[in-house]
């Protein structure tokens, strides 16, 4: 009976019997299309069918069918992912959530919104702001990427300096445990004291203890206004400096973006970014809230980097402007692949008075190694994304990334920081895991995901190393 | 140059797998498959076509032919992974240009060298529309076509600003021959003098979208060599997509050191689209007022000047009381794609109708774009009093001609 799932032909029989065949994908080239997220150059792994759920049923039926023939599955969002958690690296079903796209409430009274785990975040940001709500998470992917996935990786994105992270929004959640059962955790009540939270400890779970089908999202009043400027820096450590100052002066942006000079450059050559191009680091930077407020701390930053020595401080007025500049940067890590043949995103996060040094650190590393590295950040709340760029693919590059990864990685624990500030931990970070967490953590987490998932179905091989035993 | 799918395979590995185009692709969003979105095309033409790691099934067919050669994921990709060139190649590869069937083929080879659908198959298509068999959202054709009743030099009215050659593609000289009116009076109207050039065939991106690369050249090599040695200022087309393929592929169609691949360079550098040349001379008959609502459906085969997007919403804005009403989306897709609708009906169907709600919710009365394909298609599911128009027409009701 285990073995059922190795022979995919029999896999589909069974899967198209439980949910017609409109549901399962099972030909070589959908499986190859499910193959992987965005770190194909890491990982890919072939799964043995896809499914395209559209019902709660459908998806008990199939984990109670997988937890029966032991067969691995992993859920899937956009397949938009930075960390390899959507490759199915043990074959099995890919659960693609795309299709459970519906947004079922949208509560003005509470602030609260109810969606089914497939809708896109963009999609999700037009709905709420049409009512003059705001759902502030908003990772570069936002197009594509689905709540479900935010929720299992604990997204972020730019607004997070001010606004926090996927994590602050959840308040409950609807998931079918790997026995096919049911459960609805958390509420639509903004205080909650009730028993484990269930809620946040699935939330970040990469898919590997439920499958997530509704979210209960806390929602805020939209800000009257934006604004978005543009800081010029003639050194990487003054750009870093003022991130913390303008904080501490007490103007928190609501997007605070480091952008070192080879990004923007990148990301000029893709739309034109109306600043100079001869600055050695820029910050981007978005107010929010009445225009009054927006006035007042626009020239509050203004005083204080020109104070501080910055070349140039550019507010740019026009709202279109200003939404090209953004779409931009969403777009730079594939940017990246213009001019290099691989690009590998770290995601560091650090205490914010530890974002110069570890600025400097990665740069140092890079240089040390002979391996190029180009940072970008949400520098406001800490997160560094360094990418280790490849300018060809060789074995002796391949070691010298990892090398880097690692110097990267281990520089950022030793700042106090943590591995992943929004991508999660999926294949990517696997292997550092043990050196955040330690022994006890790991076997706690282990645990854990026992109790929930004692067949070890949900997509296995994420979060920390399969050892041996 | 277009040539061997084999010569992709580097361009194919540069996806850098992100999947932004699952935000743009029309096709993806309708089957909400991943199989069907740029990144996994791209990889299984890789690996079928190109690396050969994998069997050429029929549903690789299937997954290449899927496609409306839209062009929004070469647009929006990051990597810069040019996927419709790739989709075009690997047809190529697999059909060698007899995708269709041979009674498609002949229909199109006819459209091709006349510019459109005339003689026989126009009283065919005219006769089958009568007794409602022509497929639904197929234009219709006048008989009086357009290069018919233009041709030769057209000398402006009042001083002369500037002269330019018009491209008038198969649409246009066809089906809607209006539109091409239109222009010419818009022009004349505005000081330009207009060279209508003969002899000219199909741009050649019907042909392209099926990968009949040879067709392509053939039809490529007869209009440079008759555009590219007037003497004019630029050359306009109303249609987007004509304007597409002289601008950006008509070069990259041809082999480097060949003569005319040069000839082509320099032909494509003088190629607009009709509003956004307009807006660069500017013009200077005064619009009157027009008491109407509008709304703009943006085609896809756009941005291939840097001022074109905008260009029909900034030329329609001199026309006093006539307002602009955005919809969602203007840029996604309306379902025809060429042909792409006579092959997967009920999907381009599901496409449109997305489109038409967007319409709809509008609350405009008057639907713009410039792409006649889009225009006929878009037709049959407008509200009623609504009507779907080139931007040029609506420049010449507010001179009241």
């Amino acid at each position: 009976m285990k073995s059922k799932y190795q022979h995919s032909n029999a896999l589909s029989k069974d899967l198209i019997s439980l949910l017609g065949k409109e549901k399962v994908k099972a030909e070589p080239e959908d499986l190859l299309a499910y193959s992987s997220d965005a770190t194909r150059y890491f990982a890919q792994g072939m799964p043995d069918a896809v499914i395209l759920p559209t019902e709660i049923s459908d998806i008990s039926k199939v984990l109670k069918y997988a937890t029966a023939y032991e067969i691995p599955v992993t859920p899937r969002g956009a397949g938009s992912g930075l960390s390899g958690g959507a490759t199915p690296i043990k074959g099995g079903i890919v659960l693609d959530m795309k299709r459970m796209n519906h947004i079922l409430d949208i509560n003005k009274g509470n602030m609260t919104a109810r969606v089914e785990s497939g809708v896109v975040l963009a999609n999700f940001h037009r709905a709420v702001e049409r009512q003059r709500l705001f759902y502030p998470p908003d990772p570069q992917s936002m197009d594509v990427c689905t709540l479900g996935g935010n929720v299992a990786c604990r997204a972020g994105g730019p607004h997070c300096v001010k606004y926090g992270t996927t994590p602050n929004y959840v308040l409950g959640l609807e998931a079918v445990l790997p026995d096919g059962s049911v459960i609805n955790t958390g509420g639509i009540s903004i205080k909650q004291s009730t028993g484990y939270n269930i809620t946040q400890l699935l939330t970040g779970s990469e898919g590997t203890l439920a499958v997530i089908t509704k979210i209960n999202l806390r929602l805020i009043p939209l800000p009257a206004a934006r604004k978005t400027a543009i800081i010029v820096c003639d050194s990487p450590q003054l750009a870093s400096e003022l991130v913390s100052r303008i904080i501490y002066d007490g103007t928190v942006p609501a997007v605070l973006e480091y952008v070192s000079a080879s990004a923007i450059m990148l990301m000029n050559s893709f739309n034109p970014i109306p600043v100079t191009m001869d600055g050695k680091a820029y910050l981007f930077i978005e107010l929010d809230g009445s225009p009054a407020v927006i006035l007042e701390d626009s020239e509050e930053i203004k005083r204080t980097c020109l104070e501080m020595k910055a070349r140039e401080v550019k507010i740019f007025e026009d709202p279109e402007q200003a939404a090209l500049i953004w779409k931009t940067r969403r777009k730079y890590s594939p940017l990246l692949l213009r001019v290099m043949k691989r690009a590998v995103l770290e995601d560091i996060s650090v205490p914010r008075d530890k974002f110069p040094e570890m600025v400097k650190a990665v740069e140092e590393i890079g240089a040390s190694l002979g391996i190029p590295t180009s940072i970008s950040g949400h520098a406001g709340d800490g997160n560094v994304h360094p990418a280790v760029l490849y300018p060809e693919v060789t074995p002796e590059m391949e070691k010298k990334a990892e090398e880097a990864v690692r110097l990267i990685i281990r520089k950022g624990l030793d700042l106090g920081g943590t591995i992943s500030g929004e991508h999660g931990i999926g294949l990517h970070k696997s292997q550092f895991m043990e050196m955040e967490f330690g022994q006890e953590q790991i076997a706690l987490l282990k645990r854990i995901k026992y109790a929930f998932d004692p067949g070890g179905i949900m997509n296995p091989g994420k979060i920390w190393p399969e050892t041996g035993a | 140059m277009i040539t061997g799918i084999d010569d992709y395979a580097e361009l194919a590995d540069k996806c850098s797998h992100c999947s932004l185009c699952e935000a743009v692709c029309p096709v993806y969003l309708a089957d909400l498959l991943e199989t069907n979105v740029a990144r996994a095309r791209v990889d299984i033409i890789n690996q079928t076509l190109c690396k050969k790691s994998m069997p050429v099934t029929r549903r690789v067919r299937d997954i290449i032919n899927r496609c409306l050669i839209c062009t929004s994921c070469t647009q929006s990709c990051g990597a810069a992974v040019p996927v419709h060139e790739i989709i075009i190649t690997a047809r190529h590869a697999l059909y060698g240009g007899r995708r269709q069937n041979l009674f498609m083929r002949h229909f199109m080879k006819c459209m091709v060298e006349n510019r459109g659908i005339t003689g026989l198959p126009a009283l065919l298509l005219l006769s089958a529309q009568k007794l409602r068999l022509a497929p639904e959202g197929f234009p219709s054709v006048k008989l009086r076509t357009f290069d018919r009743r233009y041709y030769g030099t057209y000398l402006p009215e009042g001083k002369k600003r500037a002269k330019v050659a018009y491209f008038t593609g198969c649409s246009t000289n066809t089906m809607d021959p209006d539109t091409g009116i239109s222009v010419m009076k818009v022009l004349a109207h505005n000081g330009i003098e207009v060279v209508v050039p003969e002899r000219l065939v199909c741009c050649g991106i019907p042909s392209l979208g099926e990968g009949d690369i040879e067709t392509v050249q053939k039809s490529v090599r007869n209009n440079v060599n008759i555009l590219s040695v007037l003497d004019v200022d630029a050359i306009v087309t109303d249609c987007t997509s004509c304007g597409m393929m002289l601008r950006i592929e008509a070069p990259k169609t041809l082999p480097e050191g060949d003569p005319c691949q040069a000839k082509a360079v320099r032909m494509a550098e003088k190629v607009f689209e009709v509003t956004d040349y307009l807006n660069t001379i500017g013009i200077v008959a005064d619009p009157g007022p027009v008491d109407e609502s509008y709304t703009y459906h943006v085609p896809c085969h756009r941005g291939w000047t840097p001022g074109m997007n905008a260009a029909p919403l900034q030329l329609l804005a001199n026309i006093p009381g006539l307002k602009y009403k955005a919809m969602e989306e203007p840029e996604k897709c309306c379902g025809a794609g060429g042909s792409f609708f006579l092959d997967y009906t009920d999907l381009a169907r599901k496409i449109r109708k997305r489109k038409a709600e967007d319409i709809a919710n509008s609350g405009a009365r008057v639907v713009i774009s410039q792409c006649p394909g889009c225009r006929s298609y878009l037709s049959p599911v407008l509200g009623k009093g609504q009507e779907i128009v080139h931007p040029i027409t609506m420049l010449l009701r507010s001179y009241r001609y």
